[in-house]
């Protein structure tokens, strides 16, 4: 076998071992995620829970502050977004009624009062 | 001696494994974009769990707060709960934050076995909640008839403002008591025990507060504050007018002749709204 194939032999083997390894074997794994990166259920279910401690608590500048964990969109996208799939997914009329008193509240503060995501 | 041929075969192939490695942990790692609750970092973990505290608050249902727990690995979430309401409270969190967690954690306090309380129980809970597993589907992506009924769940967790009045005040030697305590426990006008009251004790030269139930093992109206010796505190429930004065740490005489500790032991009782 000439030395040129032998080599390219073991480029390509050391390459698909290695992206073998990292990407299936052992990827690199995510213990300390932030709730940016929860999934869309858990998103829901975390915007649910701002709007039900907003029920109780009528605070929306908390809310505004809790639902910063998500990301950088405004929460007023945020909310949207959970009662898109909450309507998707036949959430309760009791939750999307929570959901939709959220994005009113959130209307009603300025625009220009947005929280930074910690 | 001359070289295998393999040996740059061998050479090649690590170095190429070194370069596929790093592509796939540095350039390109597997994004994880639908990550579960119980894979956030520790402080996000405490903020997703004050938040389902907040929303039992408001909400008073604890079938989906429990179900909203079951999404971490923690075998006694009450006890985590205690915990993270003592800890968020000295870090300077809100009050009100405190002391919902107070009250969930005294809530589950109550029911040393989560999920069991109806048939049907976890099911009911669970549709409405995500999935803990990763890459599962959603219970939310399939039409299912809404089972949740908004009315009950409304229930608000009952925190009279009512009065709060000294029905004993009792000193008390605890060989066990490592430390002088000032004890609470308070009633409300059933005789049941009230948690995430707030207590406040007042000494010459500050103040601190504490919250009933955050040590759930002890009841649910129980909350305590380490005394130091030589200082003269007063107590009052948040919000009462009544001041309990002249509350010392003590040395007393336990079996045996031995000096340890002593502690006070005050209960209150909720009066009747006028």
């Amino acid at each position: 076998m000439k030395t040129r194939t032998r080599l390219l032999l073991g480029v390509v083997l050391g390459l698909l071992t290695g992206i073998l390894l990292g990407w299936i074997v052992l990827p690199l794994e995510y213990v300390d995620t932030d709730p940016s990166s929860l999934r869309a259920d858990f998103r829901t279910d975390y915007v649910l829970m701002t709007g039900e401690a907003y029920e109780g608590e009528g605070d929306i500048l908390l809310s505004q502050m809790r639902l910063a964990a998500l990301g950088p969109q405004p929460p007023a996208e945020i909310v949207a977004q959970a009662i898109a799939y909450a309507e998707e997914n036949d959430y309760g009329e009791a939750d999307l009624e929570i959901l939709n008193n959220l994005a009113i509240g959130l209307r009603s503060i300025s625009p220009t009062a947005e929280i930074e995501a910690p | 001696m001359k070289r295998s041929p393999w040996v740059s075969t061998l050479i090649a192939f690590v170095l190429a494994l070194v370069a596929g490695l790093y592509y796939t942990w540095i350039i390109d790692p597997v994004e994880y974009v639908d990550t579960a609750p119980d894979s956030l970092r520790d402080d996000f973990k405490s903020d997703y769990m004050a938040l389902i505290a907040a929303a039992y608050a408001s909400n008073g249902d604890l079938t989906r707060a429990q179900a909203r727990l079951g999404l971490f690995s923690d075998d006694d979430p009450a006890t985590t709960l205690a915990a993270l309401a003592q800890q968020r409270l000295a870090e300077g969190h809100h009050e009100s934050e405190a002391r919902a967690l107070a009250i969930l954690a005294s809530a589950l306090g109550e029911q040393p076995t989560p999920y069991v309380q109806t048939p049907g129980a976890i099911e009911t809970a669970l549709a409405h909640q995500p999935s803990a597993t990763s890459g599962a589907p959603s219970p939310h992506s399939t039409p299912r008839t809404p089972i949740f009924d908004p009315v009950p769940s409304r229930t608000p967790t009952p925190v009279s403002t009512a009065p709060f009045e000294l029905q004993s005040r009792e000193a008390i030697c605890d060989p066990t008591t490592q430390q002088p305590l000032l004890q609470t426990i308070i009633y409300d006008t059933r005789g049941v025990p009230l948690p995430g009251i707030e207590v406040l004790v007042v000494w010459d030269t500050g103040q601190d507060h504490f919250f009933t139930g955050l040590k759930p093992e002890l009841g649910l109206g129980y909350g305590d504050f380490t005394m130091s010796a030589g200082i003269t505190y007063t107590l009052q429930i948040a919000g009462s007018s009544q001041w309990v004065t002249a509350l010392t740490a003590e040395e007393c005489e336990v079996d045996g002749g031995e000096n340890s500790w002593g502690s006070w032991l005050l209960t209150f009782i909720q009066q009747s709204p006028p």
